[in-house]
């Protein structure tokens, strides 16, 4: 029977438990697809990196001679140690719109447990010694270009064209997310590849290298300390021109396919806690009212002689229906989505796929997380039934006192009100805690939407930042070690495509400050140069110093320095009679994209005692007059025929276009606008389902009031008016609420976001906090009109048949 | 011989209830004319409030015609409906069914704020007693107070008739004499047509007209040349 009476009761609030039950739905949704693919993700990186042996820690320097691997080994910590040579070259010829790269790392086939192994996909073992020169590539580069296994590539090593063949397609956990440089936010398969020789092959390809490497990869042992093993390779390596010595967490790959793991699993906690929160509260407080509504009833069927267990079992068996059948589903749907989510994001990170699914125990977590939150808003919503005595229930509940609000005592406001606005005001005020959840709800979803909208605006900003302001130049030409500056000019001068050329001198630093050390690029820019501008914070062009170092905010953080601040300095390229040299900080000034620290070029070259030294330069470029195609504009032509004229260059690694870079990355942009459309579409979500609900629980609640005034002669949009008054008063002050919440967001998220790779600056857009308050109002908006209709089909005869 | 205000022929009211099909009206011929208290008597479940929220535009009829002067409310729009109730018609309920959240003077207010030309809020206070009570709550008011307000609400906007179901249903003898003696106070000084709904034939001594209703159908009409005063109705 009082099954019959549930789903009549239900059926009668039809619209706000479905709101509910979306909102659980989404939640579990989120929380059990985004839990196993965590857990996918996770596990298939771990299983990933302990087959291929990934490596623990990461050492670049100048050379070594191939011999002194193996003394290495013995270091006390070192498990396994592999020797490499890693050379990036050109690729002749592959995209004619493009420059196209590959990093080029040797394996030494002899080796019993290489670290960071190669997986191979397809095609056969490297063989060494033969005339052919044989190459793994891997697999993304592979798909991008459209390649096919035992295809020749052309490309330009130590000057000359060489063919190498694709013997076979394979994946290294060293290279998931391989970026080219760390000014690269997104990796770009069609331009930058991996591709693995035996160390013969490598050897045949750049026969200086023989018997040398300029890499080394090893891994700990069990328990062993990380730094101890830093400090032995330091003193080690040094006399070879050490370049870096890294962990694996600051490795690139492994930094930002963890970062993303990591949000991922905050993702599947706080998300489905809140839309289970709000669901809770919606739940709460439609059982309130309910369980008021119905007093009457439950008087009666107290005094028939159900106990108190019996009456409150029968409430809570609302809140038990739409939690189970809204956690079911969702965690059905969930299991559903996880697979396919799993497989792209392997995809996206270079990862294989395996599967160690425990579907089933999510699906039984968020079960019983759902079903716990709303017995728990179930139980308080209707607890109140205990306190009932019969002959109590059965009488109307006494009045609530109406006594004045606050408001009204500032007089000047109160006049202001018309008489539905004094209404709608008092009954704010007399349901406080409905107005606080209401107040609460439009709040969270317009700093939601506004967060996400700007973090939009923000990578936008970024990366116009980089390329429209710090970056001015057209072209970048690479040279493959540093070269005399001087007479790269004099040959620039000679280049008819361009205009006007900056060098640029970029060193490897170790920059340190008391205990404190960073790997860093330093840029030494000429004087007042053009094409690459350094700005500070409020958009002003600062001239590369003489006294000393610009730093990056990142930087200065993370080394604690300040203005004026002395830091010491060591590079390979420093000259061998110096350890190490003391420069000041001059300037700290903002830099999204990458870390660096910045000198004017000549002021460098004299630290470094190695006479006038460029490693690229900066172009501008035009097509020339007597260019057969005539006028062109926007400089591709010129850069074609750039790149054409240095194709065969030894000393040049490539020739790389600003616009096409820009393009490029606006194009991967495009794939995170999805993530910034399902927030919005969170945000659609909740706000509506809080104003449907509240406006919904308005209707039956005070339909008696309403219909009052419709008997007066009120239109329904007049007393659709009074209602909508309500929400208005409150969305107004809790959109507004919502803009310190935003930034607030917005900071602590551009303090988890922001990595040594790139900086989220922690403002909140004005645009994205109208485009939010726009989509607040609209989805508000959107749930009134089922009010309006509610109140249109409100029967005037019935509503007012029955007493109070 | 006074003019005609409302003329209803033949109204009929029928209710679906799943298979079977009730009539609550069964072909009421009703007619009400400028400023004379008309009296619907009738047992309960005769169809009174029935023909009464059809006379007031909040119900309509299913067959039968009726006129508000030119205008035939039996095919009015509901847009049309709102603007008769608005203009033409003051409801008494009851269960008065006044704003809980606003005070005498404003529940007042709400209804003079629609019309076209109210009466003064006031004033109206002032004549059913209440001007002491003006900033309290319904809450804080008696249920022959509440009823008070209920009438100076249902006359503010200044309406051409004024619909009372059951008014002094729900109240004791003193207060119900007040508030019929303010009924009777309307229809002789303000010249409103007023019309009492009740199952007490008691009151039905005060009206210029009695209609008898019994199981949907006009029983009888009777005209009354010398109605008694609010004062010496008593049950
Ligand atoms: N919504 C409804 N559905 C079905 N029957 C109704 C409805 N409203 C009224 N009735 C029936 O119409 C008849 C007249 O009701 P009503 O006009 O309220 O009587 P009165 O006011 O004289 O007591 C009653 O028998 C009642 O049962
Ligand atoms: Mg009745």
């Amino acid at each position: 029977m009082l099954w019959k009476k549930m789903f009549r009761d239900i059926l009668s609030s039809k619209g706000s438990y479905l709101a509910c039950l979306v909102l659980v739905l989404i939640g579990l949704v989120v929380f059990t697809s985004f839990s196993i693919l965590r857990e996918n993700l996770s596990f298939s990186k771990e299983y990933f990196y302990r087959e291929q042996n990934f490596a623990h820690g990461f050492v670049e320097l100048e050379c070594m001679p191939r011999g002194e691997v193996e003394r290495l080994s013995r270091i006390e910590g070192i498990s396994d140690i592999s020797g490499r040579m890693v050379k990036e070259v050109r690729v002749h010829e592959l995209r004619p719109e493009a420059s196209v790269y590959l990093k080029l790392v040797s394996l030494d086939l002899a080796e019993l447990r290489r670290v960071n192994d190669v997986l191979l996909l397809q095609g056969d073992e490297l063989a060494a010694g033969e005339e052919e020169l044989d190459a793994w590539i891997d697999n993304q580069f592979f798909e991008a270009n459209g390649l096919e296994l035992y295809q020749e590539l052309e490309i330009i090593a130590g000057g000359s064209l060489k063919r190498v063949t694709l013997a076979g397609v394979g994946m290294s956990p060293e290279f998931t997310y391989p970026l080219r440089d760390l000014k690269e936010i997104y990796p770009n398969p069609e331009q930058f590849g991996i591709a693995f020789l035996s160390l013969e092959d490598m050897e045949a390809l750049f026969p200086e290298t023989r018997g040398r490497v300029n890499d080394l990869v090893f891994t700990l042992e069990p328990g062993a300390d990380f730094e101890r093993v830093k400090e032995r390779l330091e003193t080690e390596l040094e006399q070879y021109g050490l370049r870096t010595v890294y962990p694996r967490e600051e490795q690139v790959s492994h930094l930002i396919l963890t970062e993303e793991i990591k949000q991922i699993g905050n993702m599947s906690r706080v998300l489905p806690l809140l839309f289970l929160f709000i669901a809770g509260v919606i739940l709460y407080i439609m059982l309130k009212r309910l369980v008021e509504q119905q007093r009457g009833q439950i008087g009666i069927m107290k005094a028939f002689g159900y106990t108190d267990t019996e009456v409150v079992v029968h409430y809570l068996s609302y809140a038990l229906l739409v939690g189970s059948i809204g956690g079911i589903a969702g965690g059905i749907i969930g299991i559903v989505l996880a697979a396919p989510l799993t497989g792209l994001l392997l995809e996206f990170f270079n990862v294989p796929e395996v599967y160690e699914s425990f579907a089933l125990r999510y699906l039984l977590t968020g079960l019983l997380l759902s079903v716990a939150v709303f017995l728990f808003s179930g139980y308080h919503g209707c607890k109140q039934v205990l306190k009932l005595k019969p002959a109590e229930a059965m009488r109307p509940p006494a009045p609530a006192f109406a006594g004045k609000t606050f408001l009204e005592s500032v007089h000047f406001f109160w006049e202001m009100l018309t008489i539905q606005g004094k209404m709608a005001v008092r009954n704010l005020s007399r349901n406080r805690s409905r107005t606080f959840f209401l107040f609460l709800g439009i709040m969270v979803s317009c700093a939601v939407v506004a967060m996400t909208w700007s973090l939009n605006d923000m990578i936008d900003k970024l990366i116009f930042f980089q390329f429209e302001e710090v970056e001015t130049y057209d072209a970048k030409i690479t040279f493959n070690a540093p070269a005399d500056r001087k007479k790269v000019e004099r040959e620039l001068q000679g280049v008819p495509e361009v205009m006007w050329a900056e060098p640029v001198l970029e060193v490897p630093v170790k920059l340190s400050h008391r205990w404190l050390e960073e790997d860093v690029l330093l840029l030494g820019l000429t004087g007042p140069g053009r094409l690459y501008n350094i700005l500070d914070a409020s958009g002003r062009r600062i001239t590369p110093s003489e006294e000393g170092l610009i730093l990056s905010e990142r930087l200065a953080d993370n080394l604690e320095v300040s203005i004026g601040s002395t830091l010491e300095l060591e590079s390979p390229l420093l000259h061998s009679d110096d350890d190490k040299v003391e420069v000041v900080v001059v300037e700290i000034v903002p830099q999204y994209v990458g870390m660096n620290a910045y000198m004017e070029l000549a002021a460098l070259e004299e630290i470094l005692k190695r006479g006038e030294l460029a490693t690229s330069f900066l172009v501008n470029v035009g097509d020339p007059p007597a260019a057969p195609e005539g006028g062109g504009g926007d400089g591709g032509n010129a850069i074609s025929a750039l790149r054409d004229r240095y194709r065969e260059a030894g000393m040049v690694t490539g020739v790389d276009g600003r616009e096409e870079r820009l393009e490029q990355t606006r194009e991967l942009m495009e794939t995170f606008g999805v993530a910034v459309y399902l927030y919005v579409f969170i945000g659609v979500i909740t706000c509506f389902s809080i104003i449907y609900s509240a406006s919904f629980i308005t209707l039956s609640e005070r339909s008696r009031e309403l219909a009052s005034m419709m008997v007066l002669g009120m239109t329904t949009r007049e007393v659709f008016a009074v209602i909508t008054f309500e929400q208005w008063f409150v969305s107004v002050f809790a959109m507004v609420a919502g803009l310190p919440l935003a930034m607030l967001m917005q900071w602590g998220f551009a303090r988890e976001m922001t990595t040594d790779l790139y900086t989220v600056p922690a403002s909140l857009t004005p645009e994205s906090f109208l485009m939010a308050l726009l989509i607040t109002t609209l989805s508000i908006w959107l749930a009134q009109r089922f009010v309006l209709r509610g109140i249109e089909k409100l029967s005037l005869v019935d509503v007012l048949k029955t007493r109070e | 011989m006074a003019k005609l205000l409302i003329e209803a022929r033949n109204i009929k009211k029928r209710y679906q209830m799943g298979e079977v099909i009730v009539y609550a009206l069964r072909g009421v011929d009703f007619t009400l004319y400028e400023k004379e208290l008309v009296v619907v008597l009738g047992p309960s479940g005769s169809g009174k409030s029935t023909l009464l929220n059809i006379i007031g535009g909040m119900d309509r009829a299913s067959e039968g015609e009726f006129y508000f002067g030119d205008f035939h409310l039996h095919e009015a729009s509901e847009r049309q409906l709102t603007y008769y109730r608005r203009n033409e018609v003051g409801f008494i309920f009851q269960f008065y069914n006044l704003m809980p959240n606003l005070t005498a003077y404003e529940n007042i207010d709400l209804s003079a704020q629609i019309a076209e030309n109210p009466l003064d809020i006031d004033g109206l206070l002032e004549q059913v007693g209440l001007s002491e009570r003006r900033d309290h709550f319904p809450s804080q008011l008696s249920g022959g107070e509440q009823q008070r307000v209920a009438i100076a609400r249902g006359l503010a906007k200044n309406p051409r008739m004024l619909l009372c179901d059951e008014p002094t249903g729900s109240l004791d003898l003193a207060s119900g004499i007040q508030v019929l003696k303010l009924l009777r106070d309307f229809c002789d000084d303000y010249q409103k047509t007023v019309v009492i709904i009740t199952h007490n034939t008691e009151i039905s001594k005060m009206a210029d007209r009695v209609v008898y209703l019994k199981d949907g159908l006009v029983d009888k009409v009777e005209i009354n040349d010398s109605p008694l005063s609010a004062e010496q109705v008593s049950w």
